[in-house]
């Protein structure tokens, strides 16, 4: 939505400004049969992407058990903030969503780098590299929990080798939520590497040559010209996969075999398992989705996405 | 309100899809309130194909008077659950016969959604029956299904390394069964003293109340099913002794993220002296397919099954009870057909062919006595004193709820990440709470 008032600069911010404007608009016969025209797709919008929210707002005002329903004003929310399993699934998602993000960022540059360069087998490199993503989460818990087992798993014994723990990996939910921040890197870095990638190779040549021609080195090439010319591609795979992190469920929920609270494996257990705390589950998905908003609004304002046209 | 007229609604698109279903004929959806005399059996997959026989014999019996069809549902009891939920919440007939586990009558009868079959099931017909799992189907004094069969946790144990170390019988107390299994297992290079289920999950609950009952403590009050009695100096030592599973190291501190298959495995290995398991282990331990590395000829000679330790010497021993029941779908227009097939359900061959080709253990005591059918199915004779001690989780319209919290905190407990007493006073609280909440008023 930001992209339609990005286009007019001198016309953002004031709601004042947007309504002359939408009388302006209607005035125009043109523009009037263009509203006319996209009128029934913002309806279906309307329908199946606000109405579900609205409605999940709604409930989460209210107390619902089995059948019945009464107002409870912000009781919910209150009991939801003073609950300690929810603080440890904030905390739990918080280190989750930090870690990998910043892991997966971190590695994802350099191998979008390192593949970026033409070589021979280039596509199947690439296409190798997203056999991880390309697994069903779940698949891919079941079959990391595996090998962290105690009996027989491989990344249990390989950790005790080189004494990274001392204990059982999935005993303790601290080792437990590193082992999943490990698996999501695994899974997600060539993700990243690939949008990344896209990033880099809409980058014109010439840019470089000029910055050789200047006297830049690698390290200044990279910091002044990829780094600004990739600031687009970066700020989308950064909201993607924040967005992502932040509502983790399944990985958690098979991996740790619900040990290991995350914000979703709460809204889930209150929902789907409980039969007295829907609302609570209810409020703990507004939240999920109000703190979705402010991460996204973070992305795009903060990082600003507007150098996207100006390239 | 709102929620229910909107499951209602999603209901209704259910039963849309299911008719369109039922046209095609795929056997996936099956058909809603389909022919007059044709009835819906929910109940998991059964692997053994018996379940599928014996209602094959009804349906020929009846001679398409009545037609049962079977409904698999998911293997998981907490997704069949849901499901079942979901879809009395919408309104909509799907079963008229549930097979329905021990922890979900009082549930589903809260709501108005079983049959009260009080009539039906007299108490002349109950009179054979154990009482616990009897127990679980009554709600407000009234009885909303019938048992068919019943688990109960049971201890195995290795009689050959035993009698090798010189002890002569198998351990009465949680202390002796530690000191043994450290013993024993030091003296045979074992992994594991005792191996059980002490993952965050249902069945980490069984094993969490079990602890708790044989340590003399009681969770739910049994006179007044509304009252929590958790925090006591009983369950507390209950719960200490659940705690030095693992920290006194006769078991790893992976106990805790155990199930059924993860200690029956290690138990298969020759790797543990004793295990907490289900009466399904006894058939696992001669058999291939589960990996077991014993000799099938040898192997009911080396094991031995017995009840589970207490506290202290001389007190009661309890086993947390497991299995299914039959129950009514109160909007079921078939109620008469359905009591019908229950009937044959719990006819004495009908129950027979279970005990025998399923290993489902019947509800009823006669049957342990029964030499003949001993002989055909020795676990009858195994397992006997465990199920006759079993004893029903709590019984309350929001079970799921307790059960969470219990899951979470007899988990913490065998981890040592809170104290048995940290243990029994959160859960005091959290399932008094639950056990205050609003029971829902099946009249609206």
């Amino acid at each position: 939505m930001s992209v339609a008032s990005d286009a007019r600069p001198g016309e953002r911010g004031s709601g004042d400004g947007f309504f002359a404007r939408l009388r302006g608009d209607f005035a125009n016969s043109e523009r009037r049969t263009g509203y006319t025209m996209v009128s029934p797709s913002l309806l279906l919008i309307l329908v199946i992407g606000a109405w579900p929210v609205i409605y999940a707002i709604w409930l989460s005002f209210q107390r619902v058990i089995a059948q019945e329903t009464s107002f409870a004003g912000l009781d919910n929310y209150a009991t939801m903030f003073s609950d300690p399993r929810f603080h440890s699934a904030v905390i739990n998602t918080s280190i989750f969503t930090v870690l990998s993000v910043a892991l997966e960022f971190v590695l994802g540059v350099g191998i979008a780098l390192a593949i970026n360069r033409g070589f021979r087998g280039q596509g199947a490199t690439r296409a190798i590299a997203l056999i991880p993503w390309a697994f069903p989460t779940v698949v891919s818990a079941i079959m990391w929990r595996l090998m962290y087992q105690q009996t027989g798993g491989i990344m249990q014994y390989i950790a005790e080798k080189i004494q990274l723990v001392s204990g059982p990996i999935l005993a303790s939910e601290q080792a437990t939520l590193f082992a999943a921040v490990f698996v999501d890197v695994w899974k997600t870095t060539p993700f990243v590497a690939l949008l990344l990638l896209a990033g880099l190779q809409v980058i014109p040549g010439d840019v470089y040559e000029a910055a050789r021609v200047d006297g830049a080195n690698a390290l200044q090439q990279f910091k002044s010209v990829t780094l600004p010319l990739l600031k687009p591609a970066i700020v989308v795979a950064l909201l993607f996969r924040t967005l992502d992190a932040w509502r983790v469920f399944d990985l958690f929920w098979a991996m740790s075999d619900r040990t290991v609270e995350s914000l979703s494996t709460y809204v889930f257990k209150g929902v789907r398992i409980s039969q007295t705390e829907f609302s609570l589950g209810d409020a703990a998905a507004v939240f999920i989705f109000v703190t979705s908003l402010v991460i996204a609004a973070f992305f795009i304002r903060g990082l600003g996405s507007q150098s996207a046209g100006e390239g | 309100m709102p929620r229910r007229d909107f499951l209602k609604a999603a209901g209704a698109g259910v039963a849309g899809t299911a008719l369109l279903g039922s046209t095609a004929c795929d056997g996936f959806t099956p058909a809603v309130e389909g022919t007059s005399n044709s009835l819906v059996f929910s109940f998991g997959p059964d692997d053994s194909g018996v379940v599928q026989a014996v209602i094959d014999m009804f349906n020929k019996k009846m001679g398409g008077k009545i037609t049962v069809e079977y409904r698999e549902m998911p293997a998981d009891t907490g997704q069949y659950f849901d499901k079942l939920r979901t879809e009395f919440q919408s309104g909509v007939v799907v079963n008229d016969v549930i097979g329905a586990d021990v922890i979900w009558p009082a549930q589903l009868a809260a709501n108005g959604w079983l049959e009260p079959l009080d009539e039906l099931f007299t108490e002349e017909m109950q009179s054979d029956y154990i009482s616990a799992p009897l127990d679980t189907g009554r709600y407000n004094d009234k009885i909303y299904s019938v048992p068919w069969y019943a688990d109960a946790g049971m201890l195995y144990y290795r009689k050959d390394l035993l009698d090798k170390n010189g002890i002569k019988s198998p351990p009465k107390t949680w202390e002796e069964l530690y000191d043994i299994g450290a013993k024993v297992a030091g003296a045979e290079g074992l992994g594991y003293g005792y191996v059980g289920q002490g993952a965050e999950y249902e069945g980490g609950v069984c094993n969490g109340c079990e602890f708790v009952w044989n340590g003399g403590g009681e969770i739910q009050d049994p006179k007044d099913l509304a009252k929590i009695v958790i925090d006591s100096p009983e369950a507390m030592a209950g719960l200490e002794a659940g705690q030095k599973v693992v920290s006194s190291g006769v078991a790893p501190v992976a106990f805790a993220t155990f199930k059924e298959l993860e200690s029956l495995t290690v138990f298969l290995n020759q790797d543990a002296v004793f295990m907490r398991n289900w009466p399904f282990a006894y058939g696992g331990l001669a058999d291939p397919a589960l990996g077991t590395t014993f000799d099938p000829k040898k192997v009911y000679e080396q094991v031995l099954v017995t009840t589970l330790p207490v506290t202290e010497a001389g007190q009661e021993n309890f086993a947390c009870l497991g299995g299914w029941t039959f129950a009514i779908n109160a909007l079921s227009s078939k109620k008469e057909q359905a009591w019908e097939f229950i009937k044959f359900m719990i006819t004495p061959e009908i129950r027979e062919t279970f005990t025998i080709d399923r290993a489902a253990m019947p509800p009823e005591r006669s049957f342990y006595e029964d030499k003949k059918l001993i002989k055909e199915q020795p676990l009858l004779e195994v397992a006997k004193d465990a199920i006759a001690s079993t004893k029903p989780r709590p019984i309350h319209p929001y079970y799921s709820d307790m059960s969470l919290r219990m899951a979470e905190s007899f988990n913490e407990n065998i981890k040592s990440e809170i104290s048995p007493q940290q243990a029994i006073s959160t859960l005091q609280t959290q399932m008094q709470r639950i056990a205050d909440t609003n029971v829902p008023n099946p009249n609206i």
